[in-house]
C-alpha cells in the first residue's frame, strides 16, 4: 500500500475541510479523493475532489480495486499541519508507519528569505537610528547568499487504514427531490448576516446586552425559505423581534434532464413550487452556530447551489470549478437536516 | 411577508427614512448600557432613553434633521403642546436588539472591526474608530436606506434597511411604556458647569479605570486643580486633575468648591458617548446630580446631544441629617 503526493493548492486543501467534525474519512483512488465528514449532529459533508486540483505527482496504489485506499483521518491534527504549510515553497504527503503506527507525514519546505529582510542587504535592521555611524555596513557577498535558508519541517500524524468492509455501510444521505434550487448569493455576505442573526437571537433571548450565553442546547434556529422566482430568505424570531433578509433576483437553474431518470420535468417538485408563485416558499430550520461554520467555505469562492426540501433538509453543493478551465469535477456537498419547528 | 402587514394596523403613525443607519448607531450604542430603552416619538423627532436602577439616565435624541423624510401623523394632538406630551407614542424596545439591526447594514464590510468592542478598553481604541471614515461605504455614497416605521399602541417598531440586493425587515417587539421619573436636575441651583473636550474626560476616564475602581469623587473649585477626578477601589486610588485648567476648559464656572461621589462603573458607561461626542458640558446642581451633555458633530454638519445624569453617592457626613445647608456648611468648613 503507497500514497505520496505533494499538495498543490494548500488553501483549498485545509478550507474545504473546515472546523465540521472530529474525524474524517478518506477515500482515495486513482480517479478522485473524497473526504467525508458524519459529525454526531450538525451537517455532514461529501466532498469530492479531482485529484488535479489539490495533489500533483500523485502515486497510489493498493491491493484493492482501482488501487483504493481509506483512511480515518483526524481533522484537529490536520489543520494545525496545513496551517505550517501555507507560505511553505512545497509541501508533500506520504503515506508511512513510523513505530508500528500507521501516519500520513507532511513534509513542508519553506525558503527562509521571503520571511526575511530582501530588500535589506544594505540596511542592518538592529540599528535603528538612521543617521548613524553603521547604516551602511559592509556585509560579505557570502552571507547574502547564506540568507537563502531552507527550512523543512515533516508533521506526522497518526491515523488508521480502513478495511473495505468497515466502509462499505457508510452512504450519502438520501434526500426527496428538492422543492426548490437556487444560486445563493455571495457567502460572504450570506455568513455576515447569518452570524449576526444568530448573535442577534442570543443577545436578545436571555434578556440582556450581555448576552452571549455559552449553552450549547438553545442555540437559535435560522429559518432559511427559497422560492422559485429568484429569492432567497433568511430570518429569525425571538421574544423580543423578528427579523428577516431577503434576497432577490438571484438564479433558479434548469435542472439537468438526465438526472431526472426520464421523468417529466413538469412533475418535479420543482416545477409545481415554481407554479405555486412567489409567495410559495420551501423552508427549513437550521442549527445558526453550525450554518455559520458550512459558510466558512465561502472563502473558495466557488459557485453553490442550495437545494431545499421543504422541512426535511438543506443540500448545498459548492463547485469548485476556478482553479483549473476544464476541470469541474471538484464539488462539495453538504448535507444539513432540518429541525423541527 | 411581514413587511406588508400594514394594513392590519392601518396606515403608520410614523414613518422616517435615514440614509446612513450607521449613524443612528453611533448615537445609539451611546446608552448600550441597558438593555431596554424607552421610545418617544413626536414631531421633532426620537427620544431614546434607557436608565439603570433609576441612578443613572441616559437619552439620545435624534433630531429629525438626522433623517432624510420624517412623518409624524400624531393622532390628536392637543392644542397646547405641553398637555399632549403624554400622548405621545411612548414604548420600550430591546435597545440590544435595536442596535444588533441597526449594524446588519454593512456586515458585509469590516466584519471583524465591531467584534473587537469588548477590548475597548485597550490603548488602540484610543483612536477614534467610531469617527467618520473616509473609505467606509457611507462616506462614499454607496450605503442603502434605512426606514423607521411605527403604527401605533400595541404594534411592533419596524426596521426595513436596504443594500445592495438584500432588503431586510425587522419588527422589533414593543413592550409597554416604563415611564421613569426623570432624575431631577436643577438648572437654577446649578454649582458647576464646565464645557471641555469630550476626549479629555475620555482620556481621563480610561486612565483611571485601570484601576478597576468602584467610586469616582468629582471636585470643582474655582482654584486650582480646578477640576479633579479621583479613583477609588480595592487596589488602591488614583486621581487626575486639570491642574492647567484655564487653557483646557473651555468654560468654567464654579462659585465654590464642590464634591460629589459617584459609582465609576456608571461613569464609565458613557465612555462611549465620551468616545464619539466632541464636547461636554459638566454640570453639577446643589444635590450633587451630575449632568453630562456630549454634543455629537453628525456627519453633513449639524449636531445630536446626547446626555446622560447621575444620582451621587450619598455622603457618609450627611447621612444623619442630609439636610442641603448641612451640605452647603461643609463646602465652607472645607474650604476653610
Amino acid at each position: 500500500m503507497r500514497f505520496k503526493t505533494s499538495i498543490r493548492n494548500i488553501q483549498t486543501f485545509s478550507t474545504s475541510l473546515s472546523t465540521l467534525g472530529k474525524v474524517a474519512w478518506v477515500r482515495l483512488d486513482d480517479d478522485s479523493v473524497r473526504f467525508t465528514i458524519i459529525p454526531e449532529t450538525g451537517t455532514q459533508v461529501w466532498a469530492s475532489l479531482s485529484i488535479e486540483s489539490i495533489f500533483e505527482d500523485y502515486t497510489i496504489q493498493s491491493a484493492a480495486p482501482n488501487n483504493t485506499i481509506n483512511l480515518e483521518l483526524p481533522l484537529p491534527p490536520l489543520h494545525r499541519a496545513l496551517k505550517s504549510a501555507i507560505n511553505a515553497t512545497s509541501a508533500s504527503i506520504r503515506l508511512t508507519k513510523k513505530d508500528g503506527v500507521p501516519v500520513l507525514s507532511l513534509t513542508i519546505i519553506t525558503n527562509t528569505v521571503s520571511s526575511g529582510n530582501s530588500a535589506g542587504g544594505f540596511l542592518n535592521p538592529a540599528n535603528a537610528d538612521p543617521f548613524g555611524d553603521n547604516v551602511f555596513r559592509e556585509e560579505s557577498l557570502d552571507a547574502n547568499m547564506g540568507r537563502e535558508r531552507e527550512a523543512i519541517v515533516t508533521q506526522d500524524i497518526p491515523i488508521r487504514v480502513l478495511t473495505a468492509d468497515s466502509v462499505e455501510g457508510i452512504h450519502e444521505p438520501r434526500v426527496r427531490e428538492p422543492d426548490a434550487h437556487i444560486v445563493l448569493p455571495s457567502l460572504i455576505q450570506l455568513k455576515a448576516i447569518s452570524d449576526r442573526f444568530t448573535k442577534l437571537a442570543m443577545a436578545t433571548s436571555y434578556g440582556g446586552a450581555r448576552g452571549g450565553a455559552s449553552s450549547t442546547a438553545s442555540v437559535p434556529k435560522l429559518e432559511l425559505a427559497a422560492n422559485m422566482h429568484g429569492s432567497l430568505k433568511l430570518s429569525i424570531s425571538t421574544d423580543s423581534l423578528n427579523i428577516s433578509s431577503v434576497w432577490s433576483g438571484l438564479n433558479n437553474p434548469e435542472l439537468d434532464p438526465r438526472q431526472l431518470d426520464g421523468e417529466n420535468p413538469e412533475n418535479h417538485p420543482s416545477a409545481k413550487l415554481k407554479a405555486a408563485g412567489q409567495d410559495a416558499w420551501s423552508t427549513v430550520r437550521i442549527d445558526g452556530r453550525d450554518w455559520g461554520k458550512v459558510l466558512s467555505v465561502g472563502r473558495l469562492g466557488g459557485r453553490v447551489i442550495a437545494c431545499f426540501a421543504d422541512e426535511h433538509a438543506l443540500i448545498l453543493y459548492v463547485y469548485l470549478s476556478n482553479f483549473n478551465d476544464g476541470v469541474d469535477d471538484s464539488v462539495l456537498t453538504y448535507y444539513i437536516s432540518s429541525f423541527s419547528v | 411577508m411581514s413587511t406588508h402587514d400594514d394594513s392590519d394596523h392601518g396606515p403608520p403613525i410614523f414613518k422616517a427614512v435615514s440614509s446612513s443607519a450607521r449613524q443612528l448607531f453611533q448615537l445609539l450604542n451611546c446608552i448600550r448600557f441597558a438593555p431596554k430603552c424607552q421610545v418617544q416619538i413626536s414631531n421633532e423627532g426620537l427620544r431614546f432613553a434607557a436608565e439603570e436602577s433609576r441612578v443613572m439616565q441616559g437619552i439620545v435624541f435624534l433630531d429629525k434633521a438626522l433623517f432624510t423624510t420624517f412623518n409624524c401623523a400624531l393622532p390628536e394632538v392637543a392644542d397646547d403642546e405641553a398637555d399632549s406630551v403624554a400622548d405621545l407614542p411612548n414604548f420600550q424596545v430591546s435597545l440590544s436588539a435595536l442596535l444588533e439591526t441597526l449594524q446588519i447594514f454593512g456586515a458585509t464590510e469590516a466584519p471583524s472591526a465591531r467584534f473587537s468592542r469588548s477590548d475597548a478598553d485597550g490603548y488602540i481604541s484610543n483612536v477614534r474608530r467610531d469617527r467618520p471614515n473616509a473609505f467606509s461605504n457611507q462616506a462614499l455614497g454607496m450605503a442603502g436606506i434605512c426606514r423607521l416605521s411605527y403604527t401605533g399602541l400595541g404594534s411592533p417598531f419596524g426596521i426595513i434597511l436596504e443594500e445592495a440586493g438584500v432588503i431586510t425587515t425587522c419588527n422589533l417587539n414593543t413592550y409597554e411604556p416604563d415611564n421613569p421619573e426623570e432624575i431631577p436636575f436643577q438648572r437654577d441651583e446649578m454649582q458647576v458647569k464646565i464645557i471641555m473636550q469630550a476626549r479629555w474626560l475620555f482620556d481621563a476616564i480610561s486612565e483611571l479605570s485601570s484601576t478597576s475602581p468602584n467610586r469616582l469623587d468629582i471636585t470643582a473649585s474655582p482654584t486650582v486643580p480646578y477640576l479633579s477626578l479621583a479613583a477609588t477601589g480595592h487596589l488602591g486610588s488614583a486621581s487626575m486633575e486639570f491642574g492647567k485648567g484655564r487653557e483646557l476648559l473651555e468654560t468654567f464656572s464654579v462659585a465654590e468648591k464642590w464634591t460629589q461621589s459617584y459609582k465609576f462603573e456608571m461613569i464609565k458607561a458613557a465612555s462611549e458617548a465620551m468616545r464619539l461626542a466632541s464636547k461636554v458640558s459638566v454640570r453639577g446642581d446643589e444635590q450633587g446630580v451630575l449632568s453630562l451633555q456630549f454634543m455629537v458633530e453628525v456627519e453633513g454638519g449639524g449636531v445630536s446631544f446626547v446626555d446622560f445624569r447621575f444620582v451621587p453617592y450619598l455622603r457618609e457626613d450627611d447621612e444623619d441629617d442630609g439636610s442641603e445647608e448641612n451640605i452647603g456648611s461643609d463646602y465652607g468648613n472645607i474650604e476653610d
